[in-house]
């Protein structure tokens, strides 16, 4: 099922498949936007920095809130950075000769697998061998040690489904975005797909905030100190 | 009264969902050459049918029990409905996404036939 894009004039599809000539796009517009706005940054924005400031702003003070000022400071631009490539490739998805770079497993899992690691690198630099206590549970003593072994089986069950939850989620929505798309446009062509393509807008901001909200609460879950 | 009623409703609903599944046997054995690939587009089609459905019932009464508790704190506490129905939003699209599991897992039975490399 691969369609005709525009980027076929560029790179053949066979060669290197759309997700990957998407995502590079994205990450052009992302470079060249963020060169443009230091190159001419002013202490009262105006235009495109304004625009960059308002994004950076909120992302900063979800992370500021989640996580705390001390590691905050260092996660913020990771997660910055996933929240604007999977916002940007989103929107590439609803205009009509592009593709979705998020509509692919490949993509997602390539963002989900660095935020399953990035935890638990962090947890590890935080905290050091205590990283443990996070997955023992409530109450840690050798009395509870069947306690503690079920809930480090549980705790391991949910570490591992959320790479695979973080993929899923997004993937499962851009790509049913999609075919909904497809299959209202065969039947009812003019209105249906306006309707869907609005409901498409809200769906890809709304995923992208979740994406890294959830990234965010991983990360201060990670970080804090275990109670 | 209204026991039996449901026990006949439940025995000739059980009847019309397993019937097309014996005749397709039956057809597919009497072809013989299509080596019963149409038992199983029948009963993914089947399944994908109840699964969507019933995914959209579990996400439908969630979400619908959080936007009553929505909508009761900004009745009752007007001046936080922007932090509430930032709430709102994120709670929903964390309970679509189960639906959006039952999705792929649907699109994977119909798409990309996980048993048909298996059987060749």
């Amino acid at each position: 099922m691969t369609e005709v894009l525009l980027m076929d004039l560029i790179v053949k599809p066979d060669v290197i498949p759309h997700n990957v000539t998407h995502a590079f796009l994205a990450s052009i517009i992302l470079i060249v936007t963020a060169l443009m706005v230091k190159g001419s940054l002013s202490l009262v924005p105006r235009g495109l920095q304004n625009f960059v400031e308002v994004i950076v702003e909120a992302i900063y003070k979800l992370v500021d809130e989640n996580i705390g000022h001390h590691w905050g400071k260092t996660l913020f631009p990771f997660i910055c950075t996933i929240f604007m490539f999977i916002l940007l490739c989103n929107f590439m998805g609803l205009v009509p000769g592009f593709a979705a770079a998020t509509s692919n497993v490949n993509t997602n899992a390539a963002m989900a697998v660095p935020v399953f690691l990035t935890t638990h690198f962090f947890g590890i630099r935080v905290h050091g061998v205590s990283y443990i206590n996070h997955f023992l549970g409530p109450i840690r003593s050798i009395a509870a040690l069947p306690l503690m072994i079920l809930m480090f089986c549980v705790e391991v069950i949910g570490h591992i489904a959320r790479p695979i939850t973080l993929t899923v989620r997004l993937f499962g929505n851009m790509t049913g975005k999609h075919i909904i798309l497809l299959v209202l446009g065969i039947i009812a062509p003019m209105f249906a797909p306006a309707v869907i393509l609005c409901l498409g807008v809200l769906v890809s901001v709304v995923q992208a905030f979740v994406f890294a909200l959830l990234t965010t609460l991983y990360l201060a879950g990670a970080v804090e100190h275990a109670h | 009264m209204k026991k039996t009623l449901g026990l006949i409703l439940l025995t000739l609903t059980l009847m019309w969902i397993m019937a097309p599944l014996c005749f397709a046997e039956e057809a597919a054995a009497a072809t013989g050459g299509k080596s019963s690939n149409i038992l199983y587009y029948a009963l993914a089609a089947l399944g994908s049918g109840l699964g969507i459905g019933l995914a959209a019932l579990g996400t439908g009464i969630g979400q619908g029990i959080g936007l009553g508790g929505a909508c009761e704190g900004v009745a009752r506490n007007p001046g936080a409905s922007g932090k509430i129905t930032t709430t709102l939003i994120i709670g929903l699209a964390m309970i679509e996404s189960l639906a959006i599991y039952a999705l792929v897992v649907v699109l994977i039975l119909i798409f990309v036939n996980p048993f048909g490399k298996l059987l060749q």
